[in-house]
C-alpha cells in the first residue's frame, strides 16, 4: 500500500511540480502570483482533447498544440491583465489575476459545458506488478515526461543567454535593463515557458484521470501554489521538490487518513509551512 | 561625445536635478563630485534611461537619448557601473560577464572580449564559476566594471566605485581606472571621494542640490578654496563661540 | 412583486455587511481574503446548529456565529498576516476549500444536502418571519455594521490602519504594531461575515455548502472592487448594484461569472478606485505607481 501510494503520489506530484514551476518563475520575475495558472493548465488539456477528438491529428501534434495554446494564453494574459497594472499596489494585480481566472473558467464552462470529457485516445498501457504494487506504464510515462521537461527547463535557465537574462531580471530588474535586457520581453518569455509547462501538466492529468472539464484547474492550481511555497517561492528546484513532496503527502494522507479530506491536505501543509518555515524547504525569495 | 543641457528630472513629483549641464569629450575622464543626495546618481540614472527626463536634452554622438529606454541606451554604447555594484548574486562570475554583452550579437567578438576582460582582471578568471554573491566587495566592484566593459562601451559611467570598500581595495579599483584611462577609455566618474576622483580625472564638475556649482580642469578644482573646504577637508578648523 | 423587492432588499443588506467586512480587510489591512464566504458559511452553520440542535434563542445563536467566525479568522490570521499579501490570499482560498470539505463530510452539517427548517428569529416573543420585519432586522444590523466600521475607520486606529496599508514599514517604524492591527481587522471582518451568515440562514431557512463556496467569495470581492477599495460607502453601492443588476439580466445568468471576472480586470485597469473613487474616501494607494 505504501509503495502504491508513493507511486500514485509521484505521478500527480509531477503535475503539481510542473505547474509550480510556472508559479515560481513568474513570482520570481514579477513578484506576482498568477492565479490563472490553473486555467492555463485547463486550456492545455482542452486544446489537446478537442484536437484529438477530431481524429485528424496524432497525439504528438495535439500535445504540442495544447502546450502551445497554453503558452499563448499565458502571454496574452500577461499582456491584458498584468502589464497595465505593473507598479500598482500588489493587491491590484493579485485581484486582477483572480478576475482573469474566474473569467477563463466561466468562459470554458460556456464553451464546453460542465461535463467531463474522457480522453479521446485510448492507450494500451502495460501494468507491472511488483508484489502487491501495481505500476502502470502510464504513470511511468507521465513521470518521465515531466522529468524531461523539468530537466530542459533547468538547462535552459542555467546555460542559455535568455535563461540567464530571466534570472538577471528576477534578481535585479534595473541592473538587468542596464545590460540591455528588455525586461518586458523576458517577462513575456517567462509567462510563455511557465504556461507551456502548466499546459503539459494539464494534458498529462487529462490522460491520467481520463477527465477534462472547465474547473479541472482550480484545485491543482492551488495545490501547485502550495507546492511552490513548500519548496521556496522563486526557487526552481524547490518548486519541483515541493510538487513531488506534496503529491506524495496527499496520496499517503488519502490512503492512510481519510480520502474525503484529500484536497485539504495541501492547504494544511501550506499553513504549516507558513507557520514553521515561511521561506520554504529550499530558500526562496518570497515573503 | 556626451552633452547634457539643463536636464531636469526627479522621483515622483520631487525634483532632484534642477538643470544639469555638462559634457564629456571623447578620450576624457570627467568626474562629477558631490555629497549625499546632491543628484550624482540621479544624473547617471537619467543619462542611462532608468529615470525619465522631465526637461532638457541628453545628446550622445549627436543622438538624443532623452526618450530612450535603458536597453536602447546601452546599445548606443553607454555602459553604467551602478552604485553598490549590483552584481547578479546567484549567477556565476562568467554569467555576469556574459550578461554584460547581452545586447551584442557578434558572438565571436564577445567570446574574445570575455577572455580579454579575464586577462585584464585575473581574479575574475580564478572565480569564473563561483556565484558572484560569494565575492568580496572589492572583487564585486571589479566584476561590475568587467561586466560593463563587456558591453564595449564608448563611454563608461561609474557610480561611486569606491563606496564601501576598504582603502586597499579603493586603491586597486582606481589603479584599474587609471589603466582604462591610459587605454583611452572615455569615462564619466561619479564620486563622493573627491580626492581620488580629481587625481584621476581631466575635468570635474561639482554638484550640489541638483545644480552644478563648480566646474573646471581637475587640477584647478583641486586648488579651488571652496572645493578644498567643502570636499577635500583642507583648512578645516573648529569654530568656537 | 412587493415580496420580491423586499427579498432583494434583504439580500442586499446581507451582502452589504459581507462587502463592508471584506473591504475592511482589503482597503484597511491591505490584504485580500478569497475565503470570505467560508466565514459567512461558518456563521450560517453555527447559528443554525445553535438554534436547531441546542435550542438556543436567536440572539445567542447570532452572537455565537459572530464569535466562532471571528475565532476562525483569528486562527487563520495569526500565522499568515505577518507574511506578504499573496500568502493570505492563497491561505484564505485554501481555507475556503477546507471549510467546504468539512461541511460536505460532517454528519452534523447534513453533507451536501445541507440543513433545512431553520427557525425565524424571535425577539421578546416577536417572530421576525414576515419579510418587512426581517428587513428591519437586517437594516438594523447593516446600521450597526456601518456605525462600527465608520467609527473604526475615522478613529486613531483607522489612521494607524491606513498608515499600514500605505506603507507598512514606515508605520512600523512609527511604532504601530502592524501585525496586531491586521489580525484585529481580519478577526473583526470574519466576525461580521459570521453575522451576515447567521442573518442569511434564519432568513432563507435552508442552507447547504454550495452557497458558501468560491463563487460567493468572488461575488463579494467584485462588490468591493466595484464600490471602491477602502470606501465604506462605496461598498454599500457595490453590494446593492451587484445584487440588483444580475436580477435585471436573469436571462444571462450563465454569463454571470464571466462578467464578474471581466469586471474585476477591467475595473482595475481603467478605474481601480471603483465607483466612489473620486470622493474623499478614495485611496490614492491603489493607483500609486513606482
Amino acid at each position: 500500500m505504501f509503495f502504491q501510494q508513493l507511486i500514485n503520489g509521484l505521478t500527480t506530484g509531477s503535475a503539481y511540480a510542473l505547474i509550480a514551476l510556472g508559479y515560481t518563475m513568474i513570482y520570481g520575475i514579477l513578484g506576482l502570483i498568477n492565479f490563472a495558472q490553473g486555467e492555463i493548465y485547463m486550456c492545455g488539456a482542452f486544446v489537446a482533447v478537442l484536437l484529438l477528438a477530431t481524429g485528424k491529428v496524432n497525439f504528438i501534434t495535439a500535445f504540442a498544440a495544447g502546450m502551445g495554446s497554453a503558452a499563448l494564453l499565458g502571454v496574452v494574459l500577461e499582456r491584458v491583465a498584468f502589464r497595465p497594472l505593473r507598479g500598482a499596489h500588489p493587491l491590484v494585480p493579485l485581484i486582477s489575476a483572480i478576475g482573469a481566472s474566474i473569467f477563463l473558467q466561466s468562459l470554458a464552462l460556456l464553451l464546453f459545458g460542465p461535463n467531463n470529457r474522457p480522453f479521446p485516445v485510448q492507450f494500451e498501457f502495460h501494468t507491472i506488478t511488483v508484489g502487491d504494487v501495481v505500476i502502470s506504464a502510464l504513470q511511468g510515462a507521465i513521470l518521465l515526461a515531466a522529468l524531461i521537461l523539468m530537466a530542459l527547463l533547468m538547462l535552459f535557465v542555467r546555460y542559455t543567454r535568455y535563461g540567464k537574462a530571466i534570472v538577471a531580471c528576477a534578481l535585479d530588474r534595473d541592473t538587468a535593463r542596464l545590460m540591455g535586457i528588455n525586461v518586458d520581453r523576458m517577462v513575456a518569455l517567462t509567462f510563455l515557458i511557465g504556461s507551456a509547462l502548466s499546459g503539459a501538466a494539464g494534458i498529462m492529468m487529462a490522460i491520467y484521470y481520463n477527465a477534462t472539464y472547465p474547473r479541472m484547474g482550480l484545485l491543482p492550481g492551488l495545490k501547485a501554489f502550495s507546492a511552490a511555497i513548500l519548496g521556496g517561492v522563486g526557487n526552481i528546484p524547490g518548486a519541483i521538490l515541493g510538487g513531488l513532496l506534496l503529491g506524495v503527502a496527499e496520496s499517503l494522507g488519502a490512503g492512510y487518513l481519510s480520502s474525503g479530506y484529500k484536497d485539504a491536505i495541501a492547504f494544511v501543509i501550506l499553513i504549516l509551512v507558513l507557520l514553521i518555515r515561511p521561506q520554504g524547504i529550499l530558500k526562496g525569495k518570497g515573503h | 561625445m556626451l552633452t547634457l543641457k539643463s536636464v531636469q528630472a526627479g522621483y515622483g513629483r520631487l525634483p532632484v536635478l534642477k538643470g544639469i549641464s555638462l559634457h564629456v569629450r571623447a578620450g576624457e575622464v570627467v568626474t562629477l563630485i558631490g555629497g549625499n543626495g546632491a543628484g550624482k546618481s540621479t544624473t547617471l540614472r537619467a543619462i542611462s534611461g532608468l529615470l525619465p527626463i522631465w526637461r532638457g536634452s541628453v545628446e550622445f554622438n549627436g543622438l538624443n537619448l532623452a526618450r530612450l529606454t535603458p536597453e536602447k541606451v546601452v546599445a548606443q554604447g553607454l555602459a553604467l557601473v551602478p552604485e553598490g555594484r549590483r552584481v547578479f548574486a546567484t549567477l556565476s562570475v562568467n554569467a555576469n560577464l556574459e550578461l554584460g554583452a547581452f545586447h551584442r550579437h557578434d558572438k565571436k567578438q564577445v567570446r574574445r572580449d570575455l577572455e580579454e576582460v579575464k586577462e585584464r582582471f585575473p581574479i575574475l578568471r580564478d572565480r569564473a564559476h563561483q556565484a558572484a554573491g560569494t565575492l568580496s566587495g572589492g572583487e564585486q566592484q571589479i566584476l561590475a566594471i568587467g561586466r560593463a566593459l563587456m558591453a564595449r562601451p564608448k563611454l563608461l559611467m561609474l557610480d561611486e566605485p569606491s563606496m564601501g570598500l576598504a582603502p586597499r581595495m579603493v586603491a586597486q579599483v582606481y589603479a584599474i581606472l587609471r589603466k582604462l584611462k591610459a587605454d583611452g577609455t572615455t569615462i564619466l566618474l561619479v564620486e563622493q571621494n573627491a580626492r581620488a576622483a580629481l587625481k584621476l580625472a581631466d575635468r570635474g564638475y561639482v554638484i550640489e542640490t541638483g545644480r552644478i556649482i563648480l566646474q573646471g580642469p581637475a587640477a584647478e578644482l583641486q586648488e579651488d578654496p571652496e572645493m578644498q573646504r567643502a570636499y577635500l577637508g583642507k583648512g578645516y578648523r573648529e569654530v568656537w563661540e | 412583486m412587493t415580496a420580491y423587492i423586499l427579498h432583494l432588499a434583504i439580500m442586499a443588506g446581507i451582502y452589504i455587511i459581507l462587502t463592508i467586512s471584506l473591504n475592511l480587510i482589503i482597503g484597511y489591512a491591505g490584504q485580500v481574503s478569497l475565503g470570505h464566504a467560508a466565514f459567512y458559511g461558518i456563521g450560517a452553520y453555527v447559528s443554525t446548529l445553535a438554534a436547531l440542535n441546542w435550542g438556543l434563542p436567536f440572539p445567542v445563536a447570532l452572537v455565537l456565529a459572530i464569535l466562532l467566525a471571528g475565532a476562525c479568522g483569528l486562527a487563520l490570521g495569526l500565522p499568515t498576516l505577518r507574511l506578504k499579501e499573496d500568502y493570505l490570499a492563497i491561505v484564505t482560498l485554501g481555507f475556503g476549500v477546507i471549510v467546504d470539505l468539512i461541511l460536505l463530510n460532517l454528519d452534523i452539517t447534513g453533507g451536501p444536502d445541507g440543513i433545512g427548517g431553520i427557525p425565524a428569529p424571535v425577539f421578546f416573543g416577536v417572530s421576525f418571519r414576515a419579510k418587512p420585519l426581517y428587513l428591519i432586522l437586517v437594516g438594523l444590523m447593516v446600521l450597526f455594521t456601518l456605525v462600527l466600521t465608520l467609527r473604526l475607520v475615522h478613529s486613531y486606529h483607522g489612521r494607524a490602519l491606513r498608515a499600514i496599508r500605505d506603507h507598512e514599514v514606515t508605520a512600523q517604524v512609527m511604532g504601530v504594531n502592524t501585525p496586531a492591527y491586521k489580525i484585529a481587522v481580519f478577526t473583526l471582518a470574519a466576525g461580521l461575515a459570521g453575522l451576515a451568515g447567521s442573518l442569511y440562514a434564519h432568513y432563507i431557512s435552508f442552507i447547504n455548502p454550495e452557497t458558501f463556496g468560491l463563487h460567493t467569495s468572488i461575488l463579494v470581492l467584485s462588490m468591493v472592487i466595484l464600490g471602491g477599495m477602502g470606501s465604506i460607502v462605496g461598498s454599500l453601492l457595490g453590494a446593492v448594484t451587484l445584487t440588483v443588476v444580475p436580477e435585471l439580466f436573469r436571462r444571462f445568468h450563465d454569463y454571470q461569472d464571466l462578467a464578474y471576472g471581466a469586471l474585476l480586470v477591467a475595473l482595475l485597469i481603467w478605474r481601480p478606485q471603483g465607483l466612489l473613487g473620486g470622493g474623499k474616501m478614495s485611496l490614492k494607494f491603489i493607483t500609486r505607481r513606482e
